[in-house]
């Protein structure tokens, strides 16, 4: 039969109430703070806010004979082109013709452009249950229909809600079926680094099930201020199960507004039909919990009557286990704090690139006309943007894969050309070492990137002893594949244990497919030859041609996983971001 | 410093992720033994929760022989049937000391499992950190030197609710939690 069991553990999941992973604070899914920090630096006031966008439907198609549909909703933004650019995805929800979705979507909202958003409804089959919704492909599920706006007409409504009627695709009008109503609130979205997490519990919670007890689960929902509820997490499932305990809940600062808000948490029997009943509610404000938690008393659910009463007060309790504040530091709370990233360049060598002389070659240098090869200008490029963090501005510059002045081809010779230190000052330093080395070194092979690494694995690990606040980043520009793929994965290994990230930028136009295996996006993670597998991720990979051609923004590449790495190595060894260094500006103006 | 370093260390075993067993994925009772020779060796509890991905997190405090070059990270299951090794991983010894950073340094390490006919199975994460004579930073306790000579005083913390190491208590601690 199609209700197979195991297709029904995707529904059963939590939903929004997981502490964010680290990894995508700073992800693409949307927010990214330090690009926001680096424009405001500049002077650029962010030309956007984030919003974040709540979906609910009602009266769906129902596209499923035995069931109802479980939808899931695709949020797109038109571009200027007409091209379709996915911005996110909501949950899946189980057998529902009027779903609330949890999971939010997203999306900055700049003042000066007209933002087209298309809303596709789908209803995901139950073979795909237990798939995260972000590797569903949409061409496999059923279309429910599709809704579209502007996103300033949401915004400028009084409620920040919109409804609009779903339609079939490409053209609407003339479709006879009614396909429901999609509505969507748009709320700014703050970034706030306040969590707390909460333990629940309940006793005695009514049986809703004829021969077994419930299978109950809890959703907790914000009162919002125009009236209605926006739900913001729910638990996972407890099987059978009159007195479950939960896993805990995070509920950040941003899902619940403030202690003073009230929060809804109503009590379900799930049912893999979708039709979850109610076992009970209660209106709490966060304040409220805390209370339960200290005061290790049950609050009782109340059933809510069709008449006007107040409803049935249930012998079924609810119960705080554990409630504890926590912060949950942003990347920018290091660095303003006094965190330092520290960078660290190596430049290709090898003959690959073409003979400097040659005017085809990536290494090409003319003075004329201010042009730029391939390698200044990811110098350039990146290094303006990198050494914004980094305030001594002294780079150890390195070559690689090149024949140095004495004969001997080196994988990691120092760019300057001097015999002890590698630091240059600035990223003109690191321009004019670069140029410098081009006189001197002659481009020779193979492309070898174990010694670079190991080399700034070396100062990343030495620097630990006595300083915990500097994190290092090894750029690493070259043109092609790497020939000793083992152990540059070896050197990275052992690297993740370090305070190291390290980004390759490739230039030129060879077959990078093989640099992607390095970057462990595709959740594989990197492995040794002994058997010692990379703790996190630690590399991040970009073509420079995609940045060139104007697909990703230099900036929003280069930081769009380094904070996420940072905050994982920082977050792991409960590394906090100091508040002494505010105290003693706070006492120099007293004396003032 | 003039006193002999006592070599304990302090092994967490933090998860471990996709443990199978005859190819299917493994539902509870999962455990860990870590050994850093035939004598030295410490367990965890068992995870009832996690099914194929355990979590223990829990904080054993073994003695490092002077010989001992590796340790062995051993994942256990008990079954209805009796006790399976899903998998060993083996860490060597300059994982977590030497190298550039200083010898009290919070190691996170991560290893492959592979059974016994050298199949791979899942991946353990464990934490190292040398406990250092003199007590490095993250040390919960320090300890006069005649005790220290011979074990090194594994010393349960109290906010890991796993095994306790219980270790006679003739030298009083200074209490100091963090």
């Amino acid at each position: 039969m199609g209700g197979c069991f195991s297709d029904v553990r995707g529904g059963k999941q939590a939903i929004g109430g997981r502490p964010t992973p680290a990894a995508n604070d700073n992800g693409s899914a949307g927010r990214n703070d330090a690009v926001d920090f680096f424009y405001r630096s500049r002077g650029l006031s962010p030309l956007f806010t984030q919003l974040e966008l709540s979906l609910s439907a009602s009266n769906l198609f129902d596209r499923d004979i035995t069931s109802k549909s479980d939808p899931m909703v695709v949020v797109f933004e038109k571009k200027r082109d007409g091209k379709l650019e996915e911005i996110g995805r909501t949950e899946v929800i189980l057998n529902n013709l009027n779903p609330q979705w949890i999971d939010k979507v997203i999306v900055a909202y700049q003042f000066e452009i007209v933002q087209n958003l298309i809303f596709h409804v789908y209803d995901v089959d139950t073979r795909y249950h237990n798939i995260p919704v972000k590797m569903l492909n949409l061409k496999d599920q059923d279309f429910l229909g599709e809704g579209s706006c502007v996103l300033s007409e949401i915004v400028t409504k009084k409620n920040g809600s919109l409804t609009m009627k779903l339609q079939k695709r490409n053209n609407g009008h003339g479709g006879v079926k009614k396909l429901g109503t999609l509505t969507v609130h748009a709320e700014e979205s703050v970034a706030s680094r306040s969590a707390v997490e909460i333990v629940f519990h309940c006793s005695h919670l009514d049986s809703k099930e004829l021969f077994s007890k419930s299978d109950p689960f809890l959703r907790i929902s914000r009162i919002v201020e125009s009236g209605g509820t926006v739900p913001i997490c729910k638990t996972e499932v407890v099987d059978n199960n009159s007195n479950p305990i939960w896993k805990p809940v995070c509920l950040s600062m941003q899902q619940f507004g403030s202690k003073d808000n009230p929060l809804d948490i109503e009590c379900f029997d799930f049912n893999s039909s979708g039709n979850h009943v109610l076992i009970g509610k209660l209106q709490k404000f966060v304040a409220d919990l805390e209370k339960l938690y200290e005061e290790k008393s049950g609050a009782n659910f109340t059933l809510p009557s069709s008449d006007h009463g107040h409803g049935k007060v249930l012998k079924g309790q609810l119960f705080v286990d554990q409630f504890c504040e926590k912060d949950q530091f942003s990347f920018l709370d290091y660095i303003s704090s006094g965190f330092e990233l520290n960078f660290m360049v190596a430049v290709d060598f090898t003959a690959s690139n073409g003979s400097p002389q040659s005017p085809d070659s990536l290494h090409y240098i003319n003075a004329n006309y201010g042009y730029l090869n391939s390698y200044q200008k990811a110098i350039m490029e990146v290094g303006e943007v990198i050494q914004f963090y980094d305030s001594d501005r002294q780079f150890p510059a390195w070559g690689f894969g090149g024949r140095t002045m004495d004969g001997r081809i080196s994988h990691c010779f120092n760019l300057n050309g001097g015999e002890n230190g590698s630091e240059v000052e600035g990223v003109e330093g690191i321009m004019a070492a670069y140029t410098n080395a081009l006189r001197n070194v002659s481009l020779a092979g193979p492309t070898l990137f174990g010694q670079v690494i190991n080399r700034a694995a070396q100062i990343a690990g030495q620097s630990v002893s006595y300083n915990q606040k500097k994190y290092y980043v090894l750029l690493i520009v070259t043109d092609g594949v790497i020939t000793d793929l083992q152990e540059t994965k070896d050197a990275l290994v052992r690297a993740s244990d370090l305070p190291l990230s390290i980004l390759v930028v490739g230039v030129g136009s060879a077959d990078f497919t093989q640099m992607e295996i390095l970057d462990a996006d595709s959740g594989h993670r990197l492995e040794s030859t002994t058997g010692r597998v990379a703790t996190r991720d630690v590399v991040q990979f970009v073509p420079m041609r995609e940045v060139h051609s104007g697909q990703i923004n230099v900036v929003q590449a280069l930081l769009e996983e380094l904070p996420g790495q940072f905050l994982t190595y920082m977050r792991s060894r409960d590394i906090r971001p100091c508040t002494i260094t505010t105290n003693t500006h706070a006492a120099a103006a007293a004396q003032m | 410093m003039a006193l002999p370093i006592s070599r304990a260390i302090e092994v967490t075993v933090l998860s471990g992720e996709n443990l199978r067993m005859d190819r299917k994925p493994i539902k509870k009772n999962a455990y860990v033994i870590v050994r850093t020779d035939a004598e030295n060796f410490r367990s965890t509890e068992m995870d009832t929760e996690g099914g194929s991905y355990p979590a223990w997190k829990e904080k054993l405090v073994l003695d490092l022989p002077g010989h001992a070059r590796a340790m062995t990270v051993e994942v256990h299951c008990k079954t209805s049937l009796g006790d399976r090794v899903l998998g060993t991983a083996i860490v060597p010894v300059s994982d977590f000391m030497g190298g550039f950073v200083p010898e009290s340094y919070l190691h996170f390490l991560s290893y492959r499992l592979r059974d016994k006919r050298g199949e791979r199975n899942g991946i353990i994460n464990i934490s190292v950190r040398m406990k250092m004579s003199g007590g490095g930073y993250g040390c919960s306790s320090s300890c006069s030197p005649a005790s220290e000579m011979k074990i090194g005083v594994p010393v349960g913390d109290s906010s890991f609710g796993g095994a306790v190491t219980g270790i006679p208590v003739w030298c009083a601690y200074p209490a100091r939690h963090f």
